[in-house]
């Protein structure tokens, strides 16, 4: 059972911990944009489902 | 995608694995050939579907709409580097994971299998693009640079896929996708099986909220970055020659400009509604 351990042990805490890493940095990020007066986005997440919110391909 | 909605998402991904490992450890019988080993099969193809198929099928498409000029919009761009990143961990995973299942199986850790390669071929080309995301770039160009870049690295998944059957190799074949899609899997070990791909392309969907959301807060502040160097590059060439700052030292206080008085109609700046023509 041990390389089935170590294969659970090894995929998961890996995922795990990115998981936590993006959390930290979002919130980071979320904090340094908030103090720079650009706000939040409109559609809450500002995550994929949202859509393209930019045409022309012009800048940020 | 609202908040509220990959909040769920994740916590739909996290009992979803917990399921998928209490079933693949606890629950599951051992294999009749191989033993415990099996267990290890509930998330190493589900690990690889998210990072092929999922992963480098989105970054593809993503990149693909990037490039091309009605649909152009960074929105792609961010989704392609979210994807790029994901796909490239569970690529690395893929291939921890199939290791350890080799080498009590196969006795080796690494073989130049056509499969495992072409894997490895994938991750290297998927942190190529990383890369090339970190160079300093105008928006746009990076954009562009790094769909092409996209392109040309998950041309290598149709290769992943297929290499099973173009050449012999030591990885078996399809379980479930395979040319007739007959899947010889029995009972819970079905059920778990599934589950894992459940679990897999729920936390996919997860990471890459959250992982796109990272990419617009970077760019937002980026971008004030940008107008601030614009900003100071603009005062300096309205300077005087004599006053001009050397390249390295600061501008007098005097011919300091904030960001608002470089902008049209601020301090500094001609007023748009009543400036002449040049000439």
């Amino acid at each position: 059972m041990k390389y089935v351990d170590a294969g659970y042990l090894i995929a998961l805490s890996v995922l795990f911990v990115y998981a936590v890493s993006l959390m930290v940095r979002r919130r980071r990020l979320e904090r340094a944009v908030r103090a720079s007066g650009h706000g939040a986005t409109p559609t809450g997440s500002g995550s994929p489902a949202g859509g393209p919110e930019h045409r022309g391909g012009g800048g940020a | 995608m609202r908040a509220g909605v990959v909040r769920a998402v994740g916590a739909a991904a996290a009992v979803s694995i917990a399921a998928t490992v209490w079933l693949g450890l606890w629950v599951t019988p051992p294999d009749q050939t191989q033993g415990n080993l099996v267990r290890l099969l509930y998330i190493h193809p589900a690990i690889a579907f998210v990072a092929l198929y999922l992963a480098g099928g989105t970054a593809a498409a993503a990149s693909l709409l990037y490039l091309w000029r009605r649909t152009r919009s960074l929105f792609w761009d961010r989704l392609a580097a979210a994807s790029v990143e994901i796909a490239a961990l569970f690529s690395a995973l893929t291939l921890v994971t199939g290791s350890l299942w080799g080498r009590p199986t196969w006795g080796v850790w690494w073989t130049w299998d056509a499969r495992l390669t072409s894997t490895a071929l994938l991750l290297v080309l998927l942190l190529g693009y990383m890369a090339l995301r970190r160079v300093p770039a105008d928006p746009e160009v990076r954009a562009k640079r790094c769909a092409v870049a996209a392109l040309i690295a998950t041309v290598d998944v149709p290769i992943v896929h297929f290499s099973v059957d173009w050449w012999q190799t030591l990885h078996q074949g399809g379980t479930v996708l395979n040319p007739e899609l007959d899947a010889h899997i029995h009972g819970s070990m079905a059920w778990t099986f599934l589950l894992g791909f459940v679990a897999m392309a729920l936390l996919f969907v997860y990471l890459v909220a959250v992982r796109y959301r990272i990419e617009l807060l970077t760019d937002r502040l980026g971008g004030e970055e940008l107008e601030v160097s614009l900003a100071e590059r603009r005062a300096e060439g309205e300077a005087p020659p004599g006053e001009r700052p050397v390249a390295g030292e600061a501008p007098p206080a005097d011919r300091r400009v904030s960001l608002s008085d470089a902008r049209p109609g601020g301090p500094g700046q001609p007023d748009p509604a009543t400036a002449g023509s040049p000439s």
